[in-house]
């Protein structure tokens, strides 16, 4: 789904960041983002994600969310663009966290669908290691992949195998003065067994329907285009018990 | 008479348009309801049923109770007749005046149902009843008319049988098991509807059916029944599919089933049984087996949660983009081709619902806003594209043809703010057509 296209810069960075696997097969990934960025947070999601064309993706939420700021459907007529098929999505609507977490695992245990993605607001605190290990083990068993949506909340330990944070990027206008295909600021936040902290701007090409990805050297750009909470980074999992989510640091930048 | 001439001699006439498939529904479930009289119970498309009465009369008091309750419990205005044979009671509730004892040869010529030409030339020739034909020989009208025109005439007469298909029951799956001690426990209970689903899917596999409702009743010793009731989305007979489902019923309800005293007796009715063919095994039946998880994991949910809770995207011929699209519970949508959006501008990857209210600096009367607060924050636009002129659906509101009246119109834009977000935003109503009017975000790009 993703070409690679060489900086274009006169001298290219001696080492370039490696291709990361986007939201692979058989594994928990987390992607966070803003409530301003949904829109941008869920294309990520849809168009990274490893999955098989045809079967349907499960979209679970929980009913009138009272952290999502607003309340947004997904619009069948948006997707079409973006080379997916709206008659695909599931839309599953949960009755509360725990009941979301529950039907996620549910989800998670069938090989049916492409794709399971969670789309989570505000602290969750039924959502830790225990119940995140509970989503890999179920992943690996059926070997698809599975997204947790973080909106408005800063990075917590959890045993995911990745954890992204989305924003949306400015576009390239057109010469109208409106504004271009759809743009994304991705960083690469936390990787399990790999180097993290890689940056990339994607964009939309209408031609080969595709997101192009172009890597950002952090080198080359000053801290204030940095993404929100970008140098924080939440500790490793590991043997170690999660402390509480208090967190010292500049909390995710809120859109309110 | 045409629709014109009906209404210009009654103006209030209602009208709905002619919906064949509805009719013929509607005709089986009277079918379905005469066999309170009769076992056998005939079609007469399209409008018409065959009732043979034979032995049933003197059970409800005699032939006129019998058409008179007959004719209540269809709850049509509906014209009947009762004759010795099925033909002649069909010409006769057709085609005759209404009275009883009314003989067919007194029955118009129409009743033999030839074609306009073939009518009008027994006509011409004198012949106005059936009685008239019947007494010439029958070898010069088959010669003119076609044997057709003899065979209904016999049938009518009485002369050649006229045999009618009666409808078949289907024998409903209902399996019960009564114990000689109460059951005390909930587990041993479980196996028993195990049992009984595994005799149920046994009897549905005999028969190429599948359930869609199942319902176990539990008698409990002092007379109270709590009842058990799954639905699936497609029509299942694996005894372990529809357990699972149960245990999930169970779990959600209010108060955990309790044994009491015992249960006597428990009762599984197989409802809304639909046509499902044995399949065979394949070799790769990978696809297969991901449809049927999926199919599983959406009845699972549906009983857990309710079944409004587990939906799919349909499109709607809608104009309005909050309208274009519903969602409707994945056990009745069926996943179907979406339109190609085609030269429309792009739509946003989500809507929000309901749309949100802004503040909004733009030009009058339509330019692209340059700056707008929402939420208490203020957005620079720096991009802008539109505007997407969406009429509001007048054709849908009553008197929204007039002038005024059809709604406020609605000019989208697709803006970026400074920090590259991208929203659709739209104002509600044109200056001069609405006083003041407001702006609302409608969605997000990405």
């Amino acid at each position: 789904m993703f070409q690679n296209r060489a900086p274009s810069r006169a001298d290219p960075p001696p080492e370039a960041p490696p291709k990361p696997l986007w939201l692979a097969k058989a594994q928990l990934h987390e992607v966070h983002a803003a409530a301003g960025d949904w829109a941008s947070a869920m294309a990520f999601c849809l168009a990274a994600i490893e999955a098989d064309a045809r079967r349907p993706i499960l979209l679970l939420r929980v009913r009138k969310d009272r952290r999502a700021q607003v309340r947004m459907n997904p619009c069948g007529e948006g997707w079409a663009p973006l080379g997916l098929d709206p008659a695909r999505l599931l839309i599953v609507d949960a009755r509360d966290d725990a009941g979301l977490l529950r039907a996620g695992l549910d989800a998670a245990r069938q090989s049916g669908p492409a794709a399971v993605i969670l789309e989570t607001w505000g602290n969750l605190r039924e959502y830790d290691l225990v119940a995140s290990r509970r989503l890999i083990l179920a992943a690996e068993q059926s070997r698809i992949p599975i997204v947790v949506l973080r909106g408005d909340v800063p990075p917590r330990a959890s045993a995911a195998h990745t954890r992204w944070t989305v924003s949306s990027a400015p576009s390239t206008p057109l010469e109208t003065r409106a504004p271009g295909p759809p743009a994304l600021l991705v960083e690469l936040q936390r990787r399990r067994g790999g180097p993290a902290g890689m940056q990339w701007r994607l964009e939309w090409n209408e031609d080969n329907a595709c997101f192009r990805e172009e890597p950002i050297v952090p080198a080359s750009i000053g801290p204030a285009s940095a993404g929100p909470g970008a140098d924080e980074a939440a500790p490793l999992s590991g043997a170690v018990v999660s402390l509480a989510a208090v967190r010292a640091g500049e909390p995710l930048r809120r859109t309110a | 008479m045409t629709l014109a001439d009906a209404r210009a001699r009654c103006p209030d006439l209602a009208t709905a348009p002619h919906d064949p498939v509805a009719d013929s529904r509607e005709l089986d479930r009277l079918a379905g309801a005469m066999i309170a009289f009769t076992p056998l119970v005939a079609l007469d498309p399209t409008d018409g049923l065959v009732l043979d009465v034979t032995g049933c009369a003197h059970l409800l008091g005699g032939e006129d109770e019998l058409v008179s309750r007959v004719l209540a419990a269809a709850g049509y205005t509906a014209s009947s007749a009762l004759a010795a044979h099925a033909a002649a009671a069909r010409a006769l509730a057709r085609h005759g005046g209404g009275g009883r004892g009314e003989d067919v040869r007194t029955l118009p010529v129409a009743a033999l149902e030839l074609d306009e030409r073939a009518l009008s030339g027994l006509r011409r020739a004198g012949l106005k009843t059936l009685g008239d034909l019947a007494a010439r020989p029958m070898a010069g009208l088959a010669a003119r008319f076609g044997e057709a025109a003899v065979m209904r005439l016999r049938a009518i007469m009485g002369e050649a049988s006229s045999p009618i298909t009666p409808l078949r029951l289907v024998e409903p799956i209902r399996l019960e098991t009564r114990f000689p001690e109460p059951l005390a426990r909930t587990d041993d209970a479980l196996d028993v509807i195990e049992d009984l689903l595994t005799r149920a899917a046994r009897i549905m596999e005999e028969r190429q059916l599948g359930g869609r409702r199942f319902l176990v009743v539990l008698h409990r010793s002092d007379n109270v029944r709590p009842r058990l009731a799954v639905e699936t989305g497609q029509p299942v007979r694996d005894p372990a599919a529809v357990m699972r489902l149960l245990r999930e019923r169970i779990d959600t309800l209010s108060d955990p089933l309790d044994p009491g005293y015992g249960f006597d007796a428990i009762t599984l009715a197989v409802q809304g049984a639909e046509h499902l063919p044995s399949r065979q095994i394949g070799l790769e039946s990978g696809k297969e087996d991901a449809e049927d998880s999926i199919a599983a994991l959406v009845d699972t949910l549906g009983v857990r949660l309710g079944e409004e809770r587990v939906s799919r995207l349909v499109p709607c011929d809608r104009h309005l983009p909050e309208k274009a699209q519903g969602l409707v519970p994945a056990t009745q949508a069926r996943p179907g081709p979406w339109p190609a959006g085609g030269d429309t501008p792009p739509r946003p990857l989500l809507l929000l619902d309901p749309p949100q209210p802004v503040d909004v600096i733009a030009g009058v009367p339509d330019s692209p806003p340059q700056r707008f607060r929402w939420k208490g924050r203020l957005h620079d636009v720096r991009l802008a594209e539109g505007p997407e002129r969406i009429g509001a659906e007048w054709w849908r509101k009553r008197g929204g043809h007039t002038p005024g009246n059809a709604g406020d119109t609605r000019d989208y834009y697709r803006i970026e703010d400074g920090e590259g977000r991208r929203y659709w935003i739209f104002r509600s109503g044109l200056f001069g057509e609405t006083p003041g009017p407001r702006w609302y975000l409608h969605g997000l790009f990405p």
